[in-house]
């Protein structure tokens, strides 16, 4: 018994994956899942699949949408954003304060970068000085509402240009290009997350942080990134949500952020950080706002839409936990 | 006495598989009562999944254990502990925050019922001195300040003090020096004699025939020689059925030592990074495995970080190729050309949430410039290196890293250093939970790669891989370089001795210090083979009776003034015809009898020479107190 053959690889591995549901991307689990609430949806009111009513839909998912994705990419890397809605809020009074003086694409400009920089600050806050994210968000998050109050005079602003509205109502293709800009970000989005280095880097720091530093990513900017991202998009959906109602008011986004956090989630994505998609995300937002809007079609009381978004939230965690005790480890 | 044929727990056809790997298939043990029992086996063999599997931190897919006659299905550590089965483990489970005393009962303060600290103090006092060691302890320090000796002996009381009647210790001795590990060995014989079992786990083959009464030894999950009588062993054979092979053909034969080689790739002077990297220097070469050796706790691991720019650097020079070179990101280092597989692969390497392939190619993303990733032009180099390293290329495709075993996940970390072809690879712990085909196959590639001219840089906590792979190694002991040995001179033994911490290497030092002065000469202590005088210490009182020995380093006896008496090793002082040098050898051992070297004694030619016998006894009588 001179030398015994190395056992091969696969003598150590335990039985053979096989195909189930808790295998399929996550994307197609939560497709599944919309397209239940949508037949269902149709099924209990005749008015779900009509024409008017989807776009309706698409219209009412712009401002959380766009939201949404900021709040994907910081979710990614393991992190919150409390403060988007406080964002919304701050930025459309700012942009409301600079249409007065200044012509519309400098505004929308100045306003769109007031948002990048109050994300700066908390990003580097948060990496640089490895702060917990959910703390400093919401210190921001009360710091930007009430400087929202101050700046506006605690009153709404509503002599706004009435061209504004073009960024909202002009058709390209016959969509309106808020839910154009909408789809065009959530594209960029996507494809940023999975074709370019920094993309991978995000989801790598979120996964494990240790193993990214170590492989020479470079963790502390795409700490940072993700928040300036999330502030910009929070601005821009300001943008578009004063364009269309063409009136600012301070209190405008308040508890977007529980929506946004909330289709993150139903869209798959981990608060540890590392897992999610930009399309699981999209589809998230598709969810709650078809449930917001069933349940009103349904005469259903607007107190009892809070429950439902809420049980929908834990379910889709508890789902992803007890598939991925399965899957993983 | 207790009836010794009944065992006092009998695990048979255990079995445990996480995620894909399975760790135990089948495992058996069983164990008499009052009986030390060495657990055997490499690294990955499964020994610490079964001892986990006991103590009850781990549950088993399948098998059973009976107790004291009685099945036992532990589900949780405190379930095992109240059966009377303790663990201490490697990285100890100690409240830092917590008084020594509150840790040693730990346990009770989940009990419901008053604690009575007086009553406390008196238990702890009674089971350390049942242990021989009454103030070994202090008993109101914090955890944390304690040396890892001390966290062992903590963790030893915690387990005595509820009374358990069998203690499983995993690899001990990891990060202790000489004389901790044989007052270690004082406390489990202690036990022994108070019929308490101890399951001793370890890879170190000496320390297993210093303590044990029978083994059982564990080869990729399975049981292949269970409960034999230690007697009945060798060395030899015990290697034997660990690895299921001759070691020897495992580490292909070391590359022809590569004297002439010119100028270091990476040269290290002074390297400090607190607190554990306080003093180290070495010099790199070319095509060349340096390994750097020490204690668990030593600052290797901190060391190549620091080197890797993953830890900062408050002093000390490195050069690499010529220019300095001082890293403060690890893409820094990668850039320059510098790999680094990280100790521990779940929290340094895997990121599981990219499939295998990303996984791969993560060194290359860290090391990229541009904005997209650029792995495209990297397919075909990709499939050379997966042939290279003998891994199917088709599980690249697999989302998750961690469902491969750990041999396949180490090679893919390799896989993505090697993929950026560096100057010099640093590998800290490759073999970690790496099974031992996959261990053979990664030696080939390591020399392989060292051959076609790059520098590798490795650590290991296994003496024998060490001295099986490098060509030279480096001995740190707290936090400094101390030597710097070509490997052919070490064994596993020289070694252990040279890493001693250095508190302990200050007192024998200080031991030599005070036998040169006392006879106005010199001391020193080695350990000697047939040709060559390995110098573990050495200090000198006056230069004329300089006998030019340097810790670390190994001369043929003829290059010393003293090689008469080197090569008579005769009970008396022998004087050196051509240098005049009067030398005396005394042999030295532990407590326990274990051989520990030489100690010799210099005196100058114009001195005529004490009486050797009493300096024998002296000699030998103040080295054991030293220990």
């Amino acid at each position: 018994m001179s030398a015994i053959a190395p056992e091969p690889a696969s003598g150590r591995r335990a039985s053979p994956r096989s195909f189930s549901l808790s295998s399929a991307p996550l994307e197609l689990r939560m497709l599944a899942l919309a397209t239940v609430i949508a037949v269902a949806l149709s099924l209990l009111s005749p008015y779900f699949l009509k024409t008017a009513n989807l776009l309706n839909l698409l219209d009412q998912s712009v401002v959380v949408g766009i939201v949404s994705i900021g709040m994907t990419f910081v979710i990614l890397t393991g992190g919150i954003d409390l403060s988007v809605g406080s964002v919304v809020g701050l930025t459309g009074v700012i942009l409301g304060l600079a249409l007065h003086h200044l012509p519309i694409p400098v505004a929308v400009a100045l306003g769109t970068l007031s948002g990048a920089g109050i994300g700066l600050f908390s990003g580097l806050l948060i990496g640089y000085f490895d702060l917990a994210a959910f703390v400093i968000t919401l210190g921001v998050m009360a710091i930007a509402r009430s400087l929202a109050y101050i700046f506006s005079g605690q009153t709404s602003i509503s002599d706004i240009p009435p061209e504004l509205n073009d960024l909202v109502y002009t058709t390209v293709f016959g969509v309106q290009t808020n839910v154009l800009t909408l789809l065009v970000l959530n594209a960029v989005a996507w494809s940023y997350l999975t074709f370019t280095k920094g993309g991978r880097t995000i989801y790598a720091v979120g996964s494990n942080r240790e193993a990214a530093r170590t492989a020479g990513l470079d963790v502390l900017f795409y700490s940072v990134v993700p928040y300036v991202v999330s502030g910009a998009l929070s601005a821009i959906a300001a943008t578009l949500m004063s364009a269309q109602i063409l009136s600012i008011d301070p209190l405008a986004g308040t508890g977007l952020e529980l929506d946004a956090i909330a289709a993150v989630v139903i869209g798959g994505a981990s608060l540890y950080g590392g897992r999610g998609t930009i399309i699981g995300t999209l589809i998230g937002v598709f969810i709650m706002v078809m449930i917001r809007n069933g349940l009103n079609l349904l005469g259903v009381s607007p107190f009892w839409q809070g429950s439902a978004i809420g049980g929908i939230i834990i379910a889709a965690v508890l789902a992803e936990r007890l598939l991925s005790s399965r899957t993983r480890r | 006495m207790t009836d010794l044929a009944t065992p006092l727990l009998e695990a048979s056809a255990i079995s445990k598989s996480f995620a894909q790997t399975r760790a135990l298939v089948g495992a058996n043990l069983s164990l008499r009562p009052g009986v030390t029992h060495a657990l055997l086996g490499a690294n990955g063999a499964g020994k610490s999944t079964l001892s986990r599997v006991i103590s009850g931190h781990v549950r088993r897919d399948a098998g059973q254990i009976v107790y004291r006659g009685e099945p036992l299905d532990a589900r949780s550590p405190r379930e095992a502990l109240d059966a009377g089965i303790a663990m201490v483990m490697q990285e100890t489970s100690l409240a830092p925050d917590l008084s020594v005393l509150e840790n040693i009962f730990l346990p009770d303060l989940g009990r419901p019922g008053r604690l009575s600290r007086p009553t406390m103090r008196r238990r702890a006092n009674e089971i350390l001195a049942d242990l021989g060691q009454e103030h070994a302890l202090p008993l109101d320090a914090e955890a944390r300040d304690l040396s890892a000796a001390q966290r062992q002996l903590v963790e030893i009381a915690k387990a005595l003090a509820l009374k358990a009647n069998l203690i499983i210790f995993d690899e001990p001795t990891a990060s202790l020096s000489p004389s901790e590990v044989e007052r270690l060995f004082d406390v489990i014989a202690r036990l022994e004699s108070a019929q308490c079992s101890v399951v001793f786990v370890s890879h170190r083959l000496e320390e297993v025939f210093a303590i044990s009464d029978e083994i059982t030894v564990m080869r990729e999950g399975r049981t292949v020689a269970a409960s034999r009588p230690t007697s009945s062993l060798n060395q030899t054979e015990l290697v034997r059925l660990m690895v299921g092979r001759d070691l020897g053909s495992i580490y292909a034969a070391p590359s022809a030592p590569v004297d002439a080689r010119g100028e270091p790739i990476m040269s290290v002077r002074a390297l400090q990074a607190p607190p554990l990297v306080r003093d180290i220097s070495f010099d790199l070469h070319r095509g060349e495995i340096l390994g750097l050796g020490g204690l668990v706790g030593a600052g290797r691991s901190e060391t190549v970080e620091t080197l890797f720019g993953l830890r900062p650097r408050t002093g000390g020079e490195v050069r690499y190729e010529g220019r300095p070179f001082a890293p403060r990101t690890p893409a820094e280092a990668i850039r320059a050309g510098v790999g680094f597989v990280a100790e521990d692969r779940r929290r340094q390497s895997i990121v599981p949430d990219l499939s295998v392939r990303e996984n791969l190619l993560l060194g290359h993303l860290g090391a990229h410039r541009g904005f997209g990733l650029g792995y495209a032009k990297l397919e075909r180099k990709i499939g050379k290196l997966m042939t290279r390293l003998e891994l199917p290329l088709d599980r690249l495709a697999e989302p998750n890293l961690l469902n491969f075993s750990g041999g396949m996940q180490q090679k893919i970390i390799i896989a993505r250093w090697l993929l950026l072809e560096p100057k010099v690879l640093i590998l800290d712990e490759p073999t970690k939970g790496v099974d031992i085909g996959t261990r053979a196959s990664i030696y080939a590639i390591l020399r392989d790669i060292a051959a076609t001219g790059t520098a590798i840089l490795i650590i290991s906590s296994e003496f024998e891989e060490l001295l099986g792979l490098a060509d030279r190694v480096i001995v740190i002991s707290d936090g400094a370089s101390i030597a710097d040995v070509p490997s052919a001179y070490l064994d596993e033994e020289k070694l252990t001795l040279l890493a001693a911490p250095r508190a302990s290497m200050e007192r024998y030092r200080r031991l030599l210090q005070e036998l040169a002065n006392q006879c106005d000469g010199a001391a020193f202590w080695a350990i000697l083979d047939d040709e060559r005088v390995f110098c573990l210490n050495a200090a000198t009182a006056n230069a004329m009776a300089d006998p030019a020995l340097r810790a670390g380093e190994a001369p043929r006896f003829e290059e010393t003034p003293i090689s008469a008496a080197l090569h008579a090793r005769a009970s008396n002082f022998v004087l050196d015809p051509t240098s005049g040098l009067q030398s005396l050898l005394v042999d030295v051992r532990s407590h326990r009898g274990h051989e520990l070297g030489s100690i010799g004694v210099v005196i100058r030619p114009d001195r005529s020479a004490p009486p050797a016998e009493a300096m024998r006894s002296a000699i030998q009588e103040r080295f054991r107190a030293t220990l």
